[in-house]
């Protein structure tokens, strides 16, 4: 048994597979964080080195006054402090996410020295991982003091990605509320990365400012959109074509046409579709998971708990709350047995019961040794005869039949 | 995963290391003595100027260069995560069966945080789902009242966990006062709550066959014996006996040897270490036993199980992710979908303490049984499922497919596993 536990430990490790998204948001992040020093410093660049040259050909060529080239070098040296304050910041920042990615890592590499399943290390690993999922679970769902208030109190701020996902809401709260401001701006941020992999959010976003100009069906307003239109939708000519002749369309039409598309143009429903949209992009460019890790391991861990028992509608003898000699079974307990009752249950190929079975006459099956154990423990119940656990009749010992179950 | 350590100490030794932005103050420093040159003798600002060119210039590629070499370390870290993580997408999510069940989930997540005794994270976390909730049609799932029985209320019957009710202030208190005994019980040796809650329910623990009062009752003993927290108490064992004759006599029937075991025990008091009792007054476990003893009861008479659901449920899918995934991607190269879909197609070892019903797969047909296909017991003994019975029997006499004895498949019998 322990080798074979032995065994499934190094294929547990082998996959690492709700760890990835730990190690790689980091990273991203630190990435992102390089391609702003990197910009900044090309930017200055750009500017400091041609400057220089025309205030040292202007002086070369006394076209400038001292004053004039005191003032570009004054110019060119407060450009190289504000880089400097810049990089300063950015270094700042690099520095925490390093300290999150070795974190991280410690965490993950903590797995690689347990030597078996069966080690209680392994479960104190697996209940910083639960706490972790609950965290990434919490911040999904938008309940993100909770996040924090647990992140806090086990100890595993570095181990959750409490700032990216509160950001996240941020945007996808103002979304709620209807404004575009802030989901516009992480597009600008994010320009980039965004254009790489094709996604439309920024179009979508342009366009439900357009429709909301629409909507008001006041005249300047219509002018306005299509300003609006040509500035920022026609650029989208090639991709979007489609949208955009609709979006032309809408401007004869108002909010309570039963027309299609422009019904569902001016529908309200667009600020989810666009909030959605947006969580997923989000998602997406710092490859994070589009589900929460936590739904992944419960219905793989519900199924390969769950048996038909489970649900049955009669109590089973091997579990139940009744008697001391069974556990409470996890599936069984209220917490998660709505929760699994759509799983499927999990395949065995073989009968796994106590070494000793023997039937009551009432059907039930017992292993013999722990039934007359548990009989004698219970004080009210007389020498040579047992109490059935789950349905507490007694019965005396001769009536129990050896049931063989192979 | 050594790699990966590897590169990232790399990246964190180049941070430390980091010129850029010493570069950076050179270059500033460079401008600005530059001007201060000028500005005490504008005649020499061409020369002054022309020289200062180069250096700029340089300063600005050696801050490149030291750029160019953090992206360089940046880069064989993305290589080595990418080679850790090569081939393991992530369980894709064609169907998530879970994400339309939130309810429920938030209901097991604020029952595992009160389990835990986080009251403080529960209550933050019941506040945000209550502030969302309006928002939301609430679900309209019948309640399932299934096995939620507590003793001490018979009136009440259905559950205590009502799923729209996330968890019930019933719930909460009950784990608030759980947590309660067992911190008295694990920081302050006080077992007398411990005590008190299970005279309460003195009657639902024996039904269950629990002897959790006299575990508790016992180790009173022995620690008022050992001098109650004050080590080198000589009076420690008058207590005990004096404890032992207020308490003990409600045991007395059913727990006389232990009785017995206990008080004789005083019979080689101070030198209780080298007795045959030693084992029994010098357990270093068990506060800890008697902590998880404790817990299990408790939650038993709840309906619940002792250790959270959430933990173990989470820590299988771990387990059985692998198994799972390597199915998926076999399903998908090969276009089959699984037909059973009440069972998984595979077998997922777990750990043996993960096990917590008997199972009976019927050795005829292999099928599992189910409230639809139960187990059935021939007279021999032997049992296999319903289907299998009819199939074999065809309503005749028919021999038993292990033992030479034949029986009629209406003389089999349901059992119960």
């Amino acid at each position: 048994m322990s080798l074979r536990m032995a065994a499934q430990m190094t294929k547990l490790i082998s996959h690492h597979l709700q760890d990835q998204p730990l190690l790689r948001l980091p990273h991203e992040l630190a990435r992102r964080n390089f391609k702003s020093v990197q910009r900044a410093v090309e930017r200055e660049k750009e500017y400091v080195i041609p400057a220089l040259k025309d205030t040292a050909n202007a002086s070369l060529s006394n076209t400038q006054t001292p004053d004039q080239t005191l003032a570009a070098l004054d110019a060119m040296i407060s450009r190289m402090q504000g880089l400097k304050r810049k990089m300063e910041g950015l270094q700042e920042e690099e520095k925490k996410i390093h300290n999150q990615s070795r974190k991280r890592i410690q965490h993950l590499e903590a797995l690689h020295k347990i030597p078996s399943l069966a080690d209680v290390k392994y479960d104190q690993w697996s209940r910083v991982r639960l706490d972790r999922l609950l965290v990434d679970h919490m911040l999904r769902s938008g309940y993100s003091d909770s996040a924090q208030k647990l992140a806090k109190e086990r100890g595993i701020e570095d181990l959750v990605d409490l700032g990216v996902f509160t950001q996240c809401q941020r945007v996808v709260e103002s979304l709620r509320k209807r404004e575009t401001k802030e989901a516009l701006q992480w597009c600008g941020e994010n320009k980039a990365a965004l254009k790489k992999t094709q996604h439309n959010l920024e179009f979508e976003l342009r366009l439900q400012q357009y429709i909301e100009m629409v909507r008001t069906q006041d005249k300047s307003k219509k002018v306005e959109a299509i300003i609006h239109a040509k500035k920022y939708l026609v650029s989208n000519q090639q991709s979007q074509n489609t949208e955009i002749m609709r979006a032309a369309g809408l401007l004869v039409f108002t909010q309570d046409t039963r027309a299609e598309p422009y019904k569902s143009l001016f529908s309200l429903d667009r600020w989810s579709y666009l909030s959605n949209l947006f969580v997923k992009t989000h998602h997406e460019l710092l490859s994070l998971p589009s589900q929460p890790l936590l739904h992944i391991a419960l219905s793989a861990g519900l199924s390969a708990l769950k048996t038909p028992l489970c649900h049955s509608a009669y109590q089973s003898s091997s579990s139940n709350s009744q008697s001391t000699s069974t556990y409470v079974c996890p599936i069984c307990s209220t917490e998660l047995n709505d929760l699994a009752r759509k799983m499927p249950y999990a395949h065995h190929s073989k009968s796994y019961v106590e070494s000793d079975p023997i039937v009551l006459p009432n059907g039930r099956v017992y292993g013999k040794h722990r039934l007359i154990e548990n009989s004698t423990k219970i004080g009210s119940v007389e020498a040579g005869k047992v109490k059935d656990p789950t349905t507490g009749e007694i019965f005396s010992e001769s009536d129990m039949k050896k049931v063989y179950i192979m | 995963m050594e790699a990966v350590q590897k590169e990232h100490d790399r990246i964190l030794k180049k941070t430390k290391g980091s010129q850029g932005i010493n570069n950076v103050q050179s270059t500033i420093d460079l401008l600005q003595s530059a001007r201060d040159a000028i500005a005490t003798d504008p005649t020499s600002a061409a020369v002054t100027l022309a020289k200062l060119q180069n250096p700029v210039k340089s300063s600005f590629d050696s801050i490149n260069d030291n750029l160019k070499e953090t992206h360089s370390s940046l880069n064989k870290y993305t290589k080595s995560l990418d080679k850790l993580f090569k081939d393991r997408p992530l369980p894709t999510t064609e169907h998530d069966a879970l994400s339309s069940q939130d309810t429920l989930i938030n209901r097991a997540i604020a029952m595992h945080l009160l389990r835990e005794g986080q009251f403080g994270v529960t209550s933050a976390f019941l506040d945000e789902i209550a502030e969302q909730r309006p928002t939301e049609h609430p679900p309209t799932e019948p309640k399932q009242p299934r096995r939620v029985q507590f003793e001490s209320d018979p009136s009440k019957p259905g559950s205590i966990l009502d799923p729209h009710d996330v968890p019930s202030a019933e719930v909460r208190n009950q784990f608030a006062s759980m947590y309660y005994i067992l911190q008295q019980l694990q920081d302050n040796r006080n077992l007398l709550p411990a005590i008190e809650w299970s005279r309460e329910h003195r009657e639902a623990l024996e039904a269950r066959g629990s002897n959790l009062e006299f575990e508790l009752c016992r180790l009173q003993y022995v620690w008022l014996y050992h001098g109650a927290g004050n080590p080198g108490t000589v009076s420690g064992w008058a207590a005990a006996l004096e404890y032992a004759r207020r308490e003990f006599h409600s045991f007395v029937p059913r727990y006389l040897r232990e009785v017995q075991q206990l008080v004789g025990a005083m019979a080689y008091t101070p030198n209780l270490g080298g007795s045959p009792y030693a084992s029994l007054f010098n357990n270093p476990s068990a506060w800890d036993d008697v902590a998880t003893f404790f817990t299990r009861e408790f939650c038993s008479l709840l309906g619940l199980s002792a250790d959270s659901p959430l933990y173990i449920a989470a820590t299988a899918g771990a387990i059985a992710l692998p198994t799972l995934l390597k199915l998926q991607t076999i399903m998908k190269a090969k276009r089959t979908e699984w037909t059973t879909e009440n069972e998984l197609p595979v077998e997922i070892s777990l750990p043996p303490q993960y096990l917590f019903h008997s199972i009976f797969v019927c050795p005829v047909s292999k099928e599992q049984a189910t409230d639809d296909n139960p187990p059935m017991m021939m007279p021999c003994g032997h049992v296999i499922a319903h289907e299998s019975l009819k199939r074999l029997g065809k309503g005749n006499r028919f021999k038993c497919p292990y033992c030479p004895s034949e029986s009629h498949p209406k003389d089999a019998r349901k059992v119960f596993l």
